[in-house]
């Protein structure tokens, strides 16, 4: 009765739901237009009317260019793939056709670029020779810039320390492990055992308790969907903004961390200054990230699990251990393996996190693998040793293309996504 | 989950009554923290703690999700009250929300002092037309995914959830050295291009989960009417997808909204500067600008707050679709 009565009544056009539709569209052009104004009133730093004109006059035209090419393209596209080539299949290439070349230029291009950076000398002195663009000193020696013999070194570089070309040995003839950045502790090992220490312990974490508020939320309690909307909130949080306020709340003075243990009485910790403690930040807040991600994604899968199977295995007896053990867990499989799998790459590879709170200190005390990368191209350390950074990198994909290898076929993880 | 609801039952087989245990339990504590409040000097703290615990004895479910959706949401309260905070309290020690005196000073230093306007001009620039171009080149993509089955489908899908593997730093190296090779460093364009072709995957993957629910029936009833394919594509699959075409764009604009790392290697001059860099280099200097820092972010988030809000259950059961389920 009520549905049918509502169905029927013609729509307010000043109904709420249009209002707020017709506020999103709006809301756009009210910034453009704040920004304008505020601009043209003068005072504001840093940008100016003439500035925003400029960057519109390069940025519509590049738009336009960019789909109108991309159409004239298609089209000729079409009919080669139709009229000479004869494919049944023409169109959907066609309709492929723009992100294949994005993918290509983007992603596929600097892939293959990076193996071949690998076996370069591409450094801040050689980098004019392998550049068209930029001008050539004189006296700087071009004649090789791609070889095998480089290749070696990088990659050799990567574990064992280089002296003239040889591998600086110790006392015992074993082979020192080289320093990917400034300090003594900066090794391969260390770097790698400290990523495997910090993937396994967010993931840990993003999982027990992940699945412990899923599992609360999962009960028939009040204010489910308040609860709900607070927890996704550090999920919708910008991400560097989480960082960065982080880094500030664990400020030995005035970061409220500290302000909290001292108003029990306890004794603050210069949590950023100390090696173990940075730690301990960093892994804090990524899990304080991550832990959203799982609960709503656990609770989808748990309120698809039927309680018939509870009931019934509650007449037979079994425990509540019992049943967690062999009814959530298997049901929860589907979501639960892909879900981890998913985490282990991203976690593997949170470099912005680390960059944006510690740069890998104190005295590179945190790096992982990929801040090691980053600081090692560009970062604290940055020796601008392209071709050593290309090999470093190769080495991580493989590390990881490995485990995946290895976690998909024992797991079975992603075989429903491939399967489809 | 079943354990915890055993437990709960009123009254166990031994004849007490938990039930009533509890509530005395949960009384006793919260005086417990009264008086050790009492006892400290008014540490108000300590009445919150007797409170608490008093809660997880009576209903320990609302007492851990009351915790931890405090921890979820307290440093999102801290930095709007270090936004409000008079510059002479900026380093105050004070746990309050409200700081006393206070002010939208941050607000203005950080337009009048920082270029923090032109930052958002230059973020705002690269995010919308990432978003635009990115759900177009998806759109069709995905079309062609759904729709045919032509040869090398399964591998170029394999493919694109590969492309989720590879490490920023990966690419970083040789985009960095692409881009100075070519002279393009402080250029938006070419970050604009990166920020596409790394969204562009996971958006096929969204938006070809969504079509392959749009029954075929529906395109054929339309080209027996006399549309031909490109038209039914307009006609009726655009108009039918618009909530995963929202969500895709969505997911493009937040994704360049708040990218750091690609933009700290290309973008070196100032004036070039995305806000996720300005921000930064405000916490970064020395003698820090929490107020000016705690102002910028709030700015930048209100409006992905709100986006996320506003969408939230289809931002999620996209990701989810398009990050698990395929």
């Amino acid at each position: 009765m009520a549905a049918s009565s509502t169905a029927l009544s013609p729509r307010s056009p000043f109904s709420l739901q249009r209002i707020l539709r017709w506020g999103l569209y709006l809301t756009p052009v009210a910034i453009f237009l704040a920004i304008f104004l505020a601009v043209s009133s003068g005072e504001f730093s840093g940008l100016t009317s003439q500035g925003i004109i400029d960057t519109l006059l390069f940025v519509i035209p590049l738009i336009i260019i960019l789909l109108a090419g991309a159409l004239v393209v298609q089209f000729l596209l079409f009919q080669f793939l139709d009229k000479v080539v004869k494919t049944p299949h023409a169109l959907p290439y066609t309709l492929l056709a723009p992100a294949v070349v994005a993918l290509v230029l983007f992603m596929v291009y600097p892939l293959i670029f990076n193996v071949l950076l690998a076996f370069s000398d591409l450094r801040r002195e050689t980098f004019p020779c392998y550049s068209s663009v930029l001008t050539r000193a004189p006296d700087l020696d071009c004649s090789v810039l791609y070889s095998p013999q480089y290749a070696v070194e990088n990659f050799t570089k990567v574990f064992f320390r280089v002296r003239d070309g040889e591998i600086v040995r110790d006392e015992n003839g074993n082979p020192e492990f080289g320093r990917l950045l400034r300090t003594r502790d900066s090794t391969f090992p260390i770097l790698l055992a400290r990523t495997i220490i910090w993937t396994l312990v967010n993931v840990f974490f993003h999982v027990t308790i992940g699945m412990a508020l899923a599992m609360i939320m999962n009960q028939k309690i009040r204010f489910k969907g308040i609860y709900r909307s607070l927890i996704v909130i550090p999920w919708a949080i910008p991400g560097i903004i989480v960082y960065l306020t982080w880094k500030q709340e664990f400020h030995a003075q005035y970061g409220f961390v500290n302000n909290l243990i001292e108003a029990f009485g306890g004794q603050g910790i210069s949590w950023l200054d100390d090696p173990f403690y940075s730690f301990v930040a960093i892994i804090f807040v990524n899990v304080w990230l991550g832990i959203p991600f799982y609960m709503v994604m656990l609770l989808g899968g748990l309120q698809s699990i039927s309680m018939e199977y509870y009931e019934a295995a509650q007449m037979d007896g079994a425990s509540a251990l019992q049943r967690f053990r062999n009814i959530t867990i298997p049901l929860l499989r589907p979501i639960l393996i892909p879900a981890i799998t998913l985490d282990v790459i991203w976690t593997f590879n949170k470099a912005d996190l680390i960059v944006a709170m510690t740069n890998g200190g104190p005295s590179e005390s945190t790096n992982i693998l990929v801040t090691g990368l980053y600081n090692a191209a560009f970062g604290t350390a940055a020796t601008l040793e392209f071709g050593f950074a290309s090999a470093f990198s190769i080495i991580i994909f493989i590390i990881l293309f490995l485990f995946a290898i290895i976690w998909i076929t024992t797991s079975g993880g992603l075989k429903e996504i491939y399967d489809r | 989950m079943s354990a915890i609801t055993t437990a709960r039952s009123s009254s166990s087989p031994d004849g007490l009554d938990w039930k009533q245990i509890r509530r005395y339990g949960a009384i006793g504590l919260v005086v417990l923290g009264a008086l050790a409040t009492v006892l400290t000097g008014f540490n108000l703290g300590w009445l919150v703690i007797g409170a608490w615990l008093g809660l997880l004895v009576w209903h320990p479910f609302h007492a851990i999700l009351i915790f931890y959706s405090i921890i979820s949401i307290y440093p999102v309260l801290r930095v709007i009250s270090i936004s409000l905070r008079p510059t002479s309290g900026l380093l105050s020690r004070s746990l309050d929300i409200i700081p006393p005196g206070a002010t939208l000073d941050s607000y203005a230093q950080i337009f009048s002092e920082e270029a923090f306007l032109a930052w958002l001009w230059n973020t705002i620039v690269i995010t919308v037309t990432v978003s635009i171009i990115g759900v177009i080149v998806a759109a069709t993509g995905a079309y062609a995914f759904s729709r045919w089955r032509f040869p090398g489908r399964r591998p170029a899908l394999i493919f694109l959830l590969t492309t989720q593997m590879i490490p920023a730093g990966m690419l970083l190296v040789p985009l960095y050295v692409i881009v100075a090779q070519l002279g393009l460093t402080n250029n938006i364009s070419g970050l604009m291009l990166a920020y596409i072709t790394t969204a562009v995957p996971f958006s096929i993957w969204i938006l070809k989960g969504y079509y392959d629910t749009i029954p075929p029936d529906l395109e054929e009833a339309a080209m027996v009417d006399g549309c031909n394919r490109m038209e039914s594509f307009w006609r009726i699959i655009l108009p039918l997808s618009t909530p995963a075409l929202s969500i895709v764009f969505l997911f493009n604009f937040l994704g360049a909204w708040a990218e750091f790392l690609v933009a700290k290697v290309i973008l070196v001059s100032p004036d070039v500067w995305t806000w996720s860099l300005g921000l930064n280099d405000l916490i970064g200097t020395f003698n820090t600008d929490w107020g000016k820092y705690a102002a910028g972010s709030v700015i930048v988030t209100i409006p992905v707050l709100l986006l996320f809000t506003w969408q939230s259950k289809y931002l999620i059961s996209g990701l989810t679709l398009g990050g698990v389920k395929g």
